[in-house]
């Protein structure tokens, strides 16, 4: 045994392991070292594919394929779309500020202590076999619309407000503002000619009509 | 494989996901590291799921991706208007509220 190679682990079980952490890992990084964000959604793509293959090992199929759905289908077709629409070259990829640089070296020291914490406090052995239908989607769907009713009814009207709050939010206000430049010309020009011909019409009768 | 090792690759995918958010500045790039940071709350979740045999995990899983599906929408959004507005991404550019 040896910290690579748990006790009761077959060795199908450790490789994935390591092939999909290392691929994950990897790509995580590589995700937020891009300079192009073409190429950093690409590698959160990768990363999105990974987790699914580990969701797979951990026997949440049901999650395995709502991570490629959801994930790796349609937030990365909206990342892509606002990168299309934005399509901005960085200048400054990093920006080292003190108190960011310690920020992220407080982390690192709050991983290493994680990592001997729960080398202490968890059981290294591996878990027992789940039943067959353990995270299928008759499982997870008989949980989540008995006992997690309302919670799943919450989420759903929360999707809902972020669909009108994006539409409202991203609507382009170019025809409001030059309806408004209109009716600024508008009021100006019938004020112009109610001084000039102070008797006169408000609209100029349409021609053609007798 | 036990669920340490699971927990771990969760942290440091979540430590990832917060390196981006405090060193880069393109605020796109923030949000996919954003998205890092849940995904490694999702990992942590579903490995305890199977440690302890629940499947309530699964539901909060669940709810986690749907909630970050929403917040993609809604932050890209506003990424898209603050650029009509402005023609930046940087968030060091952008301190309308700072004054």
């Amino acid at each position: 045994m040896s910290v690579l190679f748990p006790d009761g682990a077959s060795a199908g079980d450790v490789v994935v392991f390591w092939i999909l952490a290392a691929m994950v890992a990897f790509f995580a990084v590589f995700t937020i070292t891009r300079k192009n964000p073409v190429t950093a959604v690409m590698s959160l793509v990768a990363t999105f594919f990974g987790l699914a293959a580990m969701y797979a090992t951990l026997s949440a199929h049901f999650l395995a394929v709502l991570q490629v759905l959801v994930y790796a289908g349609a937030i990365t077709v909206l990342f892509i779309f606002v990168v299309m629409i934005l399509n901005r070259e960085e200048v400054t990829p990093l920006s080292f500020r003190p108190l960011r640089v310690l920020g992220v070296l407080a982390g690192v020291y709050l991983f290493v202590k994680f990592v001997d914490v729960v080398a202490v406090g968890m059981p290294t052995v591996v878990p027992a076999t789940p039943s067959d239908t353990f995270g299928t989607v008759a499982a997870v769907g008989d949980l989540l619309f008995r006992d997690f009713l309302y919670p799943f009814e919450a989420i759903s009207i929360l999707l809902l407000v972020a669909i009108v709050g994006g539409v409202v939010i991203s609507r382009s206000h170019q025809k409001e503002v030059a309806a408004n430049l209109a009716a600024d010309y508008r009021k100006q020009v019938h004020e112009l000619a109610s001084h000039d011909y102070p008797g006169a019409a408000e609209e100029p009768a349409p021609e053609g009509h007798h | 494989m036990p669920t340490i090792y699971y927990l771990i690759l969760s942290f440091a995918l979540f430590l990832i996901g917060t390196t981006g958010v405090l060193l880069r500045r393109n605020a796109l790039i923030v949000l996919m590291a954003i998205e890092l940071q849940l995904n490694g709350g999702n990992l942590a979740l579903i490995a305890f799921s199977r440690q302890l045999g629940d499947l309530k995990g699964h539901v909060f899983a669940f709810l986690i991706i749907a909630l970050a599906a929403a917040e993609a929408a809604v932050g890209l959004a506003i990424l898209v208007g603050l650029f009509r507005g402005r023609q930046t991404v940087n968030l060091d550019e952008i301190t309308l509220m700072k004054r």
